[in-house]
């Protein structure tokens, strides 16, 4: 617990992955900070860095495919980037958990549900087998899965997309971990069931006071369910803010954009505003701001084009990085 | 689903016995009947009957098919025993080689593919790969032949016996020892059997490997503060197993196949064996025989494959395919 | 070179292009194609490597050629299908330079008709005109008696069916490089020759195995439904047989020569190709740019030759690479068995079987070198195989 009641502190946080044409960065000074019992939306397109940022967190990102290149992730007064692998398995699924995007994908076709919820209690809780199950048909309850006694003996291909997903919350949450990492976890499933998964994770939430980090392309879902938004473009962060003054007064270009391009109800216009140009190239990121080639004032401003804004705080918890957001200098 | 395969194998047998020019009876007469046609043509017509071979093929089909339900493979005309009797001898001593070989090629397969996986791009991984290669070209026929040169032979060095399953004294022998001097003969015949089995297996087992590895509920079980190895065994190797237990349904069938050359340079009395004698010796009977069981215990073989690979994974029943 | 640069951007990359770009990019594969080439190259020119007769002999003043006088009509229609071949593989070049993709397929066609109609007036042609001579004069005698006054001998000078019992079972020397068999015959000679017999089983017996693999393949897959099932039951029942068994049964009642043993190859080892091939016509039936074809009612021949077999090229080919390498080792294992082709053409596996005399000896020359022939070969064919398999995918390269 360090300054400001921050659970986890990211600061300058800078991830690169080796593809086949060279070294990509995915992530690059990157900062924000969760409190305790608090969500954090993190949005931005596919490619923009967001599921970096939540695999370094966790430091599952395999050594041949990248690299945490710069930065400092405080966690309960630890900087996880300092500790040894052995200290951070301790961490992982205990401390801060995450669930994926495909549930199906997630859990291991050959065992069965309970197996594989049982195995994260006993590797951290120091249960042997009965209590640990005895556990797990708990967990299955608290996620909402109805008859768990009988689901916990079931595969995962018996199960729909959101029960699996559901098991695989229960997995995350079975050592009621201090944070939760949901990267996109309501992607791959309906409109229905999403809503069921979101108000489940709220629930979680407000029953064991854990934070979550809600990593997401939908500002619909960030809007509703965050207490903080974070903006990525281009592996950088480009606003912070709470939704409520993000997404009514937007700061930055991007963000103004993205809002324009949803269409609203009630909305007579026939053709969708749309963002100008196509997101950057990972590997060919332009100078300058990366967002200036598709910028109205950024594209003719040499300024733009040639200095890299940082992340200010223009306004008491308004974050942005932009020359030319009001306030900013 | 099994008994019109078995049905087949029958069908496919007993065409080629047909199919083939010639019939089994010139080979007796020809020596007797050239200075009188007609009574020829007379021990001829008698000899078609007595085999049953002027009757409709189809006819001729069901008649050996009914025998073969009843393993009345006929006459061996060589050995001049029921065909049956000569396999049953030498069925056992085929099994025995057979299976110790497949132990053998799973015992070294399986690690050192997980190995290669594991350490995917490294040093071990791309000389084992070679290695492997190289194994797999090499004929049978030919280690063998060198193996018996080299090390089991007067020329060079003589560690192991060159023939036979035992030494002539072998029945003079108290167990243990008379196990070890059998392990002892069929040291250089299963190194034969085994070597490319085991190249082949090990390749699959490193891709499965390889391509469990990339999988996302990997990701979830590191993702949980599980221990790498653990990682390994408990998730991606237990996942592995599962498509190479199928791979059993095909080196079955190579291993048998390879028992008659190794048989036939080894000396061994075995299934393999017979069926060169047969063949060399154009002894019919026996070579029908022989293939239609060699089919028989190949189905047996895919049909455990098959049950087990349903027993290790979940996601198959028992009625029907994935 | 600036207009072949505005053609392939105007083209393309064709898949035949890809491949051969991804096969040319590890040396192994290149080292091993030349290896088989030159291979290729040994067993055409064979009687021109080893021969009992000289390539050039000066009699009282008079030149003779009685190597090239000597040459029987087989070896003749070799050398036709050779340059035929090599030719073909020009006009492949020449195409993909000069073509655009889309026509190179029917042009191929026409070309590999032509090729074949030439190679199949010309055999009978050159049987029938070319006399089989049997010359009984023995050269080496007549140079042994002084009554030549210079001959130029091939660079092994000793023919594959040569029997000299004096020099019997000699292990390597000065006039023998790699030896003698039991019959006399020089084995490096032997090998030569016998590369001859291996390559062509290797061919054949793998085109045909591919070929009637890819026919029921795709009639299976194609047609779905009944004929598919009544179809994997046959192949089911082939495949319950282990092929060696099968190939055995068949040596059994059939009798042995060159070409039975071809086609006895060709007619066990078709499974695996046919089972790719349905696979894939399952497949492709379902996909949406050949349902597009079967309702524009695009005539049959023309959906399967030009829509749904180019897809299967890659697994079809890498089949036959390893079928060819399967076939050579059949064949020398009959023959090792001694179910193959008889002495006197020559055959490794033959030549490897006579490495332990019945008394028990061990002839290291007769076993190391034919042995070795073999695992070259085979490990070529592999090679090759594995590198095709990789060029076809990419992401494969991981699991070698």
């Amino acid at each position: 617990m360090s300054e400001n009641n921050s659970l986890l502190s990211v600061r300058n946080l800078s991830v690169s992955f080796f593809a086949e044409e060279g070294v990509v960065r995915a992530a690059h000074k990157v900062s924000f900070s969760i409190k305790t019992s608090q969500t954090f939306g993190l949005v931005g397109e596919s490619g923009c860095g967001k599921s970096s940022v939540a695999l370094s967190i966790m430091r599952l990102i395999p050594a041949n495919q990248g690299q945490i290149v710069g930065g400092e992730i405080a966690f309960d007064g630890q900087n996880l980037l300092e500790l040894s692998e052995k200290q951070m398995r301790r961490i992982r699924g205990n401390k801060i958990a995450i669930v994926f995007q495909e549930p199906t994908a997630s859990l291991n076709p050959v065992y069965t549900v309970g197996d594989q919820i049982a195995e994260a209690i006993m590797l951290h809780k120091n249960k042997d087998k009965t209590q640990a199950w005895k556990a797990a048909v708990e967990m299955l309850r608290k996620v909402g899965i109805k008859e768990p006694q009988q689901r916990i003996s079931q595969y995962p291909h018996q199960m729909s997309g959101g029960m699996q997903q559901r098991a695989i919350i229960a997995i995350a949450t079975s050592c009621e971990p201090a944070l939760l990492i949901a990267d996109e976890p309501t992607t791959a499933l309906d409109m229905i069931v999403q809503t069921q998964i979101l108000n489940l994770l709220d629930e979680l939430q407000k029953q064991t006071g854990m934070s979550i980090l809600l990593i997401t392309h939908d500002l619909g879902i960030a809007a509703e369910r965050a207490d903080e938004v974070a903006v990525m473009y281009a592996s950088r962060i480009v606003e912070k803010a709470d939704p409520r003054l993000l997404f009514s007064k937007p700061l930055h270009p991007y963000t103004e954009g993205l809002l324009k391009a949803l269409p609203r109800l009630g909305q007579s216009t026939k053709r969708l505003e749309t963002i100008p140009g196509t997101v950057a190239e990972p590997m060919y990121l332009p100078s300058g701001c990366k967002f200036h080639p598709r910028c109205r004032t950024g594209c003719h401003d040499k300024h733009c084009q040639t200095f890299e804004p940082e992340l200010k705080e223009v306004e008491p918890a308004r974050w942005v990085a932009c020359w030319h957001a009001p306030g900013y200098q | 689903m099994i008994v019109p395969t078995l049905l087949g194998i029958t069908v496919i047998v007993f065409a080629i016995s047909r199919i083939a020019p010639g019939d089994p009876v010139s080979s007796h007469i020809s020596s007797r009947g050239e200075f009188d046609v007609k009574k020829t043509i007379d021990v001829r017509k008698e000899r078609l009957k007595l085999y049953g071979l002027d009757k409709p093929i189809h006819i001729q089909y069901v008649n050996w098919l009914w025998r073969v339900t009843r393993l009345d493979f006929g006459q061996s005309v060589k050995h001049n025993r029921p065909v049956i009797k000569l396999i049953a001898d030498r069925l056992p001593i085929t099994l025995t080689l057979n299976l110790i070989a497949l132990v053998f090629i799973y015992a070294i397969s399986l690690p050192t593919g997980v190995l290669a996986a594991v350490k995917h791009g490294r040093f071990f991984d791309r000389a084992i790969s070679v290695f492997f290669l190289v194994l797999w070209s090499l004929p049978i026929m030919w280690v063998g032949q060198m193996l018996i040169g080299y090390f089991a032979g007067p020329a060079f060095k003589s560690w192991f016996p060159p023939a036979g399953i035992s030494s002539i004294y072998a029945d003079r022998l108290s167990f243990f020892q008379w196990l070890f001097d059998r392990l002892w003969h069929l040291a250089l015949p299963v190194v034969c059997l085994t070597y490319t089995g085991f190249a082949y297996l090990s390749k699959q087992v490193r891709a499965e490997m390889l391509e469990n590895l990339s999988m996302d509920y990997v990701r979830t079980a590191r993702a949980k503060g599980l221990p790498e190895s653990a990682v390994i065994f408990r998730h991606v190797f237990r996942n592995s197993l599962v498509p190479v237990i199928t791979i059993t349904a095909s080196l079955f069938p190579a291993v048998f196949a390879g028992s008659v050359i190794v048989e036939k340079i080894f000396s061994i009395p075995g299934m393999g064996l017979l069926m060169f004698e047969a063949v060399a010796n154009r002894d019919y009977n026996v070579v029908m025989a022989l293939a239609t069981i060699a089919g028989i215990l190949n189905m047996i073989a895919l049909l455990l494959a098959d049950i087990a690979y349903a027993l290790a994974d979940p996601r198959v029943t028992f009625e029907g395919n994935t | 070179m600036g207009k072949q640069k505005e053609k392939k951007a105007i083209w393309g990359t064709t898949l035949g292009e890809f491949v051969q770009q991804q096969f040319v990019k590890r040396p192994i594969n290149m080292v091993s194609l030349v290896c088989m080439a030159l291979l290729a190259l040994m067993a055409v020119i064979a009687p021109v490597l080893a021969n009992n007769k000289p390539l050039m002999i000066r009699i009282e003043g008079k030149l003779h050629f009685p190597l090239f006088q000597n040459l029987s009509p087989a070896d003749y229609c070799i050398f036709l299908a050779a340059t035929v071949g090599f030719l073909l593989l020009l006009l492949i070049r020449r195409n993909h330079s000069n073509l655009e993709p889309s026509v190179r397929g029917a042009v191929l066609f026409r070309q590999l008709c032509l090729s074949c109609t030439i190679i199949l007036i010309g055999s009978p042609l050159i049987f029938i005109f070319v006399p089989r001579r049997l010359e009984a004069a023995d050269y080496k005698a007549m140079i042994a008696e002084n009554k030549a006054d210079y001959a130029v001998f091939a660079p092994i000078p000793y023919g594959y069916d040569r029997t000299d019992l004096m020099s019997r079972n000699l292990s390597p020397c000065r006039t023998h490089w790699l030896g003698t068999d039991d019959v006399g015959a020089d084995v490096l000679c032997r090998l030569i020759h016998g590369s001859r017999t291996s390559l062509s089983v290797g061919l054949v017996a793998a085109g045909i195995s591919t070929l009637i693999g890819i026919a029921l393949g795709s009639i299976f897959g194609y047609f779905g439904g009944k004929v598919d099932f009544i179809g994997m039951r046959i192949v089911e029942m082939v495949m319950a047989i282990p092929t060696f068994f099968l190939i055995i049964t068949f040596v059994a009642f059939f009798p042995r020569s060159l070409l039975s043993i071809i086609v006895i190859i060709g007619i066990t080892t078709w499974t695996g190709t046919a089972r790719l091939v349905r696979a894939e016509f399952l497949k492709l039936r379902k996909q949406d740019f050949i349902q597009a074809a079967v309702s524009l009612a695009l005539p049959l021949r023309s959906t399967i030759f030009k829509h749904m077999l180019p897809n299967c090229i890659g697994p079809i080919l890498v089949n036959a690479a390893f079928g060819f390498a399967g076939a050579i080792f059949a064949e020398a294992a009959l023959s090792f068995l001694g179910f193959g082709v008889a002495p006197p053409t020559p055959s490794w596996g033959q030549m490897l079987s006579s490495g332990v005399t019945t008394t028990g000896r061990f002839l290291w020359w007769l076993t190391l070198f034919p042995g070795l022939a073999i695992f070259l070969t085979v490990m070529l064919c592999n090679l090759i195989g594995e590198g095709l398999r990789d060029a076809f995918d990419p992401r494969l390269k991981n699991a070698i």
